[in-house]
Formats: structure tokens, sequence, C-alpha cells
């Protein structure tokens, strides 16, 4: 019973759905300050103590706005499929490890790398339905651009996932992180290609600046956001700060040792949070720094970069990670 | 309940950005707020493209007689509940254009407006405070429900709409109508 109610509380509240959702809000608030810092603006400075609440004012303020469903979109995917590609984000989210367990349970299974980064594509692929079910022009445009974009850079996302996974011989990411913190070296340090390649990939993924070609408002509007209002655009915007979240726990999972970290006095799970968000917020500001500082390419551009750069980079850095495994890695560790 | 909703609303006011004609005077001062000398963002004000997201539309010039059928298109795709700032002398009234052939004459002709902010162009100072007051407006008096676009299209104040042409050269001259 007490196992049961257990588990409950972890989905709900801590570290499930209540704490993601505060860190998604606050990381949003933090990429935007960032963004306006250094723009040499201040940003959202008044809903809360320095802005902090402006996600969520934002958030109900969407909520609380009229739904406007147009005549001539698929009602029943542009309804549901914001909604559900939020859903599967966060469940995506439980299965990585936070205070030293993930949400569902102590140390995940193998092969719960693949299943997460599968759940992510699942999740990109209804935004592009919801785009695509909107019947708008500029919708249709970005939610195909969407399609383009991440198939494209799905292929070395796994690829360089694998890396990690190599090295530590496991692809369980409990299994992963472990392997760091017992041997003392975050793989950035042992394969730091691969992390600037997974940085840039992530980038492509999460439709940040160098790639947001998807919706680029320029351009397209909003991309495929472009007819929706109120609580869906809601969901739509939280999917996005989520995969966020999901990308950058991906990348301290992978390549910064995860949540473990010295555990000074008291209870482990609470150290372990603390790294884990540290790192987290780390990994964000990194990205939000290329956001800022790049220029949008243009279509073909991202889509060349991918199969003429990125592709060949993955397959290559795979390559020197199996050599370097094999023959020079024993020697060291 | 109510409380939350409109702190939320106040807090977050996105805005879309309509030239209905407007010699870009207007539209320049409305991105030099966007810049980082004035920075809305700080009110949690962002610049939206697409009007299904915004709650402020932000009308410039002096609505053409071809832009106010679009204008009107604009605003009814927009969801409730929404608020029209027109922001210029030609909004408010017509302006220097006034009586053309091709001119209607006035945002309030063709939308209701629910806050006029006049000069020629107005400083950004003077179009921020204008949308602030507009969000203030919200907030405090709790019995009469506040003017959600509850006017009728066709009802301008002539009195008002004169006085502002009068006044429409004098920068930094702000009022919340209603
Ligand atoms: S009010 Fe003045 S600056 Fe603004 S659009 Fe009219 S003429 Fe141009």
């Amino acid at each position: 019973m007490i196992d049961f109610f257990m588990l409950i509380f972890r989905i709900l509240i801590f570290p499930g759905f209540a704490f993601l959702l505060l860190l998604t809000l606050f990381c949003d608030w933090m990429e935007r300050k960032i963004e306006a810092r250094l723009q040499n603006r201040v940003g959202p400075m008044v809903a809360g103590p320095g802005g902090i609440l402006q996600p969520l004012a934002d958030f109900i303020k969407l909520l609380t706005k009229e739904d406007i469903t147009p005549r001539a979109a698929k009602k029943t995917i542009f309804k549901f499929a914001p909604l559900v590609a939020f859903t599967i984000m966060v469940f995506a989210l439980c299965f990585i490890p936070i205070d030293g367990a993930s949400v569902l349970s102590a140390n995940g299974f193998s092969g719960d790398l693949i299943i997460i980064l599968a759940f992510a594509t699942v999740a990109n692929f209804l935004l592009f339905l919801a785009g695509w079910a909107s019947c708008n022009p500029y919708g249709t445009i970005g939610s195909a651009r969407v399609l383009t974009q991440f198939l494209g850079y799905d292929i070395p996302l796994f690829l360089i996932a694998l890396t990690p996974a190599f090295i530590a011989g496991s692809l369980q990411i409990a299994n992963i992180a472990a392997f760091q913190s017992t041997h003392l070296l975050p793989f950035i340090l042992l394969a730091p290609w691969a992390f600037v390649l997974f940085i840039i990939t992530m980038q492509a993924e999460l439709e940040k600046d160098p790639f947001d070609v998807p919706h680029s408002e320029s351009e397209l509007v909003g991309g495929l956001e472009t007819e929706f209002t109120g609580a869906k655009l809601a969901f739509l915007h939280l999917t996005r700060d989520v995969q966020v979240i999901f990308g950058s726990a991906l990348v301290v999972e992978l390549f910064l040792g995860g949540p473990y970290g010295p555990v000074f006095f008291g209870a482990s799970w609470f150290w372990f949070t603390l790294w884990f968000v540290l790192k987290l917020l780390v990994v964000v500001a990194i990205t939000e720094y290329i956001t800022v500082v790049f220029a949008r390419l243009r279509i073909d551009q991202v889509l060349s970069g991918n199969w003429r750069i990125l592709l060949p980079a993955a397959i290559l850095s795979l390559m020197l990670t199996v050599v370097l495994v094999t023959w020079v890695y024993p020697l060291v560790v | 309940m109510t409380d939350t909703k409109t702190w939320a609303r106040v807090k977050s006011p996105w805005v879309l950005h309509f030239n209905s004609g407007a010699c870009n005077g207007c539209d320049i001062e409305i991105v030099a707020l966007l810049t980082p000398k004035y920075d809305v963002e700080r009110f949690g004000v962002k610049l939206e493209p697409s009007p299904r997201h915004a709650d402020v539309l932000l009308v410039t010039g002096c609505v053409t007689q071809q832009c106010a059928e679009r204008l009107k298109a604009i605003y009814e795709q927009m969801p409730q509940p929404k608020f029209v700032v027109a922001i210029g002398a030609c909004a408010c009234s017509g302006g220097v254009f006034e009586g053309n052939y091709n001119v209607v004459g006035g945002v309030d002709k063709v939308i209701p407006v629910t806050a006029y902010i006049p000069g020629c162009p107005p400083r950004p100072e003077a179009i921020l405070d204008g949308v602030v007051k507009l969000l203030n407006a919200l907030n405090p008096p709790k019995p009469k429900k506040q003017p959600k676009q509850a006017k009728a299209p066709e009802v301008a104040k002539p009195e008002a709409a004169v006085a502002q042409a009068a006044q429409g050269i004098v920068e930094e001259e702000k009022q919340v109508a209603k």
C-alpha cells in the first residue's frame, strides 16, 4: 500500500509531473532572461520577482482565452495532437533518472535509451500532425519543414547517443549515468567531439535558432502554430519547453554524469536532484547562447548540413568510439 | 479564480501590429518599443506574428478603403478577449489623410477601439503608457465590467475624435478612451 502511494506521489508530484512542470516553467523564464540579457535588454520583469512568473502568466492567459477551431481544420487531430504530444514528452521524461532513480522504477530497463528517443520522435510527429490538421497554408508548410528536418536529424541523434552507450556498454540510461559516476569520468571528457555533435543535433531537433526554419516568423507567420489559439497553443508552447528540458536532460545523463555528484550530508536524493537541475541549467544556458548568437539558416542549408556534414560526422564519431573503446580506453581506465 | 485570470491577462499581453496604410512613422515607433532602450518584454509584451495568438491589436494608419476589409478580417481572427489600440493621429481620426477619397479615416469606423494614443507619431513612451493604462484599466474597478470591445463599431465619439484631431500633433499626449 505504501509502495502504491509512493508511486502515485512520485508520478504526480516529485520527481514527476508537478516537479517537471515547475522546472519547465523555470527554464522557460531562464531562457527568456538569458536571451534578453544577451541582447542588452532586461527581459520579463514585472510578473513576480524578476519576472519569474512570466511563463506561468503566459500559460494561464492562454488557457483562459477563447479556443477557436477553424472550419477547415481536421477537428479531432487538431484538438488532441498538442495535448498528446505534451503527454508523450512528459512520459518520456519519466524514464530519466532525476533523484538517482527515474520516476517509474529505480533503474529503468535495458534499452530505455532507445525508447525515450523514439518517444521524442513520436511527439515531433504529433506536432507535425497538429500543424497539418490546421489546414492553414503557413501551418502546412511549417509542418512539412518539421517533418523533413526531424527525419533527417533523428538519424545522427541516434548515432551520437550510441557513443556513450558504447563506452558504458549499456543501453540503459541509469547504467550509463552510473558508469560515469563510478569511474569519476563524465563522458564529456572521454568523448568531447560527441558532446559537441550532440549539442548541435539537439539544437536542430529542438528547432532552435540556427535551425529554426519550421517556425521562422519572417517567412511562415507562426509555422505550425499559426492557427492555434487558447489552450491548444498553451500546450504547444509547453511541449516545446518540455522538449528543451528533455534534450538537456538527455545531455546531462549521457555526457555530464547524470544526477550523480558528491553527497555532502543528509538524504542523497536531495543532492542528486540538485546536481541534476544545476547541470540541466548549464546545458539550457549553452543551447540558449547558441540560439541567440547564430542567425537562421535556410531550409536547404539545414538539410544539406544534415546529410552532408552531420550524418557522416556522426558515423565517424561512432567508428572512432568503437575503436577507442576496443583498443585504447582499456589501457587508460 | 477571476483574480488569477485578470492577473495573467494583465501580465502577458501579446500584441499584433497591423499597418492599415500608415506613413511608417508610427510603425517605426512601435518597433522602437522592442529595442533594448524601451524593451516592452519587461511587461510581458511579446510581438506575435499570428492574429490567433494575439491579445492586443496595435493598429497604425488611416485605414484605406482596401485595408478596411483586411483589418476587419484580422480582428475577427483574434480570440476573445481582445483589445484594439489605435496608434497615431491617423489611426485615431484619419489625421493628415482625413477626407481623402480612398481613406475611411479612423480605426473606430471599422472595428471597436479600446484605447487611442494620439501623436504624429506618438513617442514610444506614449505608446507604452497607453498600453499599460489599458491593462491597468482591466484591473481595479471590480463592479463594472471592462469595455471588452462592447462598443458597437459605428459609435465613434465625434467630440473625442475632433478633440484628438486637434491635439494630434501634440506629442506625449495620451488618453485612454473609456
Ligand atoms: S500619425 Fe503621423 S506618423 Fe503616424 S502614420 Fe499618420 S502621418 Fe504617419
